[in-house]
């Protein structure tokens, strides 16, 4: 067991990843057969490489030097178990080992010390007596040393030779994996020495194995019970990353072919690329995958976020997630990504040691972090895995103690995050505003069956009054098309988008209706109504202050000269000013009544709204904003008996429906505010704000309709909320 | 009202309504469901400069301007638009987080129970 440990602490860093599955370690698999057969369990967690530090080939060997003195692990050893085989290995004289391995790795560019190691692995078939008699150590020991030297040798960028070694015993299969990760695995060291030299290493690297080339289509055991998982493997279009990761977590048997995929689709400026060329920054994920559910959740967010087709944004996505991963300030853990407030330190000092293989890095990285959590998970469920808990522990302790020795190292780049930031920062403005370059750019619909209608204004007016909203809409934009100065088509256009509940598109309207006629008075306020709903209070007050200016008969109540700079309380003072002077004038009220939302003075505004409502009684707009004002002065139940009243003046006045689903739910009575807000969807299908609201009701108690919400899904939901 | 005053952030307004919000009933079912402190810090432009900082005491029902006084169960850090997108529900809490939208400090489990339901919308005029 000490054995394997050793073996799978070379092991893992060699060649990562392989520890995941138990087939894939020809060296744990030798080993296990020397040792004899154990629990299966036990196998394959053992199989778990075992170096939480990866600090480069040096130290690592270091450690692999010192292991044939002290070898880790012997503490849970099970006698009864350890053969004679393993006995006469401890039983080996460690010095020459040791000393040979000092030499060999001492880091530092002496030439005569890579000389005795050009020696020592010289291209001698026969090799010399050194050799064969370095070589022949147990097998395992052999293998790892000549892992090692293959590490050593992209250090210190001497071309590796390839050495005789003696039968590994290596199956078809595992010759392949070998083969594939080495590949990988060289492609990253040497990244800066050209491809030529990468075969080249590779080559020499796999003849010493003995692994020929032509081994390709050897098959492992697949299970097919996991078919499913294969499937997915077999799917190239996932997000990239997640699959790696995935697969390593799950531990399930794996196909090959991911590794090209991964590096056929990243290599050339995919993120490895990116990250080993910008030393200081770092990759690695520190991150504690402790739960492939809290990953598949991950998945499920990055498939998300990746639906945007543009590669960059995809790029740029994830390296800011990662780059926060990397920063440590996200860590995975009981199914929530949590922030961490150590800075991801050892990755740093990675980073100075000036490695390129931040690939393998990571790799080693979450495999220690896993082995964590396989361990606890398998000393859960055997009974006998006492060791296995240790084992775990002990991975703790070595991360706990490097984390230690590097802390001082600490050093974030912060230049280049911001850089990332900012560039993740303008794709979302991109997408946020669906209208790009100016602020309130009307969105025409796609195809609109309106245009070539000989008279789409009056169509257009005609369908507003019959409460056909959406219908109306398509047949102003038909008109306004047509005719795009006219200030009628704008403003009916913008009124209808109101009642539609679209604010930002009824904005854009009344903006260019303010274009063509900015005297108009009902296009004021309803731009002074729409900017209050979407809380832009300093443009709301321009236009309310605007409306009195361009008043005929209260114009002259506004001072001409700083008019820009009168406060709200200036306006309302205004205001009331006017309404002193013609106490049967409604729309002063209904102004002042939007001004005094604005300010949040509600009791005012209601009192305000109320005198406009004795006034005009029919006027549906009234009713809603009485209603609209007393809920979001919390009186909620009240603001209901008001939109109702609208509702029954115009029965498809989608913002009331819209708003009593909001009073609603606000008084917490959620299963009540779902109906009306599907009932307001029905109308109008593109009111965002609705399926947002929609959504936050359905978490709260019918979760299972969350799919059908999220896929917009009308018909289901008309279906189970029937009005 | 007295939460928002001088300030710019339209998160200030929302505060406010949250502050009327726990008043009624809502703030009833909110002390029993939750019942626990939420500071909430919210910038103008980048997470952590010029914030505000806002606590959403759900034990207490109340809603007060400035850091908090006891230590807060939870604590988030937004800019003013991102934490207006996750409390109208334009943005999932999640979202924002991967995003790096909204950074959370304190206990995660006190930070789960803070979902965008327990704002009040604003209702449209």
């Amino acid at each position: 067991m000490a054995l394997r440990d050793l073996v799978t602490g070379a092991g893992g860093c060699v060649v990562p990843g392989e520890g995941a599955s138990s087939s894939s370690n020809p060296l744990a698999n030798f080993a296990s057969s020397l040792l004899g057969s154990l629990p299966k369990a036990q196998e394959r967690v053992r199989e778990l490489p075992t170096i939480p530090t990866f600090q480069g080939p040096g130290q690592q060997l270091e450690y692999g030097s010192s292991s044939a003195a002290s070898l880790p692990g012997t503490e849970f050893q099970n006698e009864t178990q350890h053969s004679e085989f393993m006995r006469g290995f401890r039983d080996a004289e460690p010095a020459p080992y040791a000393d040979a391995w000092n030499e060999a790795t001492q880091r530092g560019e002496d030439l005569s010390r890579f000389s005795e190691f050009e020696r020592i692995y010289g291209q001698k078939p026969g090799g010399n007596v050194q050799q064969l008699h370095y070589m022949d150590g147990p097998p395992q020991h052999a293998l790892s040393g000549f892992l090692r030297s293959f590490f050593a040798s992209s250090r210190t960028e001497l071309p590796f030779h390839a050495v005789r070694l003696p039968e590994l015993g290596l199956s078809g299969f595992d010759k392949q994996r070998i083969r594939d990760r080495s590949s990988i695995m060289a492609r990253h060291f040497f990244a800066d020495k050209g491809e030529e030299y990468v075969n080249a290493q590779v080559n020499a690297f796999l003849e010493s194995l003995d692994i020929e080339d032509g081994v390709r289509e050897v098959r492992e055991p697949s299970n097919r019970a996991f078919s499913e998982m294969e499937n997915y493997w077999g799917n190239t279009n996932h997000g990239k990353h997640e699959e790696w990761v995935q697969d390593f977590h799950q531990q399930y048997p794996q196909k090959n072919y991911w590794a090209e995929e991964f590096q056929s689709q990243h290599d050339a400026d995919g993120w490895a690329a990116q990250f080993s060329e910008q030393q200081q920054s770092l990759p690695a994920r520190h991150a504690d995958f402790r739960n492939v559910s809290s990953l598949e959740q991950t998945q499920s967010l990055v498939d998300t976020l990746s639906k945007n087709e543009d590669p960059k944004f995809q790029n740029s996505k994830f390296l800011h997630f990662v780059s926060r991963m990397s920063r440590g300030e996200l860590i995975v853990e009981d199914n929530q990504v949590k922030e961490n407030a150590v800075p991801n330190a050892w990755a740093q000092e990675f980073t100075q040691v000036n490695h390129p293989g931040n690939w393998a890095a990571e790799f080693t990285a979450g495999e220690h972090a896993n082995a964590n959590s396989w361990a606890d998970e398998f000393a859960q469920q055997e009974p006998g895995g006492a060791w296995a808990e240790e084992f775990s522990n002990r991975t703790q302790k070595w991360a706990d103690e490097f984390q230690e020795q590097v802390d001082d190292g600490a050093f974030v780049s912060e230049d280049w995050q911001e850089s990332y930031d900012k560039f993740v920062e303008e794709q979302l403005r991109g997408e946020q505003s669906r209208s790009a370059s100016s602020k309130w750019t009307y969105v025409f619909a796609d195809q609109n069956p309106y245009v070539g209608h000989p008279n789409p204004l009056k169509e257009g007016q005609e369908l507003f009054r019959k409460g056909l909203l959406s219908e109306a809409v398509l047949a102003l934009e038909a008109e306004v098309i047509k005719n795009p100065e006219n200030a009628e088509g704008w403003r009916l256009l913008g009124i209808t988008h109101a009642e539609n509940d679209d604010d930002r598109q009824a904005i854009a309207s009344m903006v260019r209706a303010r274009d063509a006629d900015p005297t108009n008075l009902e296009v004021l306020l309803a731009l002074g109504v729409s900017h209050t709903n979407e809380l832009e209070q300093p443009e709301a007050l321009r236009y309310l202050r605007g409306w009195l200016q361009h008043h005929p008969k209260y114009g002259i109540l506004v001072p001409q000269e700083n008019a820009e700079s009168l406060t709200q309380s200036d306006v309302a003072r205004l205001f009331n000013e006017a309404a002193a002077m013609a106490p049967e004038d409604g729309d002063v009220h209904t102004v002042l009544g939007v001004l005094y939302n604005l300010s949040r003075e509600y009791s005012n505004a209601i009192q305000s709204f109320e005198t406009a409502l004795k006034l005009k009684p029919r006027d549906y707009s009234l009713w809603n904003k009485l209603g609209a004002t007393q809920a979001n002065s919390a009186r909620s139940s009240d603001a209901i008996y008001a939109y109702q009243e609208a509702l029954n003046l115009k029965p498809n006045y989608v913002r009331a429906w819209s708003n009593m689903g909001i009073g609603y739910a606000n008084q917490a009575q959620y299963q009540e505010s779902i109906r009306y807000y599907v009932r307001a969807l029905c109308m109008n299908p593109k009111a965002d704000n609705a399926w947002q609201y929609l959504r936050m009701s359905l978490s709260a108690t019918r979760t299972d309709l969350l799919d059908a919400c999220d896929k917009r899904d009308l018909e289901t939901l008309q279906a189970e909320f029937p009005l | 009202m007295a939460v928002s005053d001088g300030s710019k952030l339209r998160s200030a307004e929302l505060m406010d309504q949250m502050a009327k919000h726990l008043e009624t009933g809502a703030g009833e079912e909110l002390k029993k469901k939750i019942g626990l402190v939420y500071q909430i810090n919210v910038s103008p432009k980048k997470i952590g400069i010029d914030e505000e900082s806002y606590v959403v005491d759900l034990k207490n029902a109340k809603v007060s301007k400035g850091p908090c006084k006891e230590k807060p169960d939870a604590t988030f850090s937004f800019v003013d638009g991102d934490f207006m997108a996750v409390a109208m529900g334009k943005m999932n809490p999640q979202m924002a987080f991967i995003r790096g939208k909204m950074k959370i400090k304190g206990s995660m489990s006190a930070a789960q129970k803070f979902t965008p339901e327990i704002f009040p919308k604003p209702s449209k005029l």
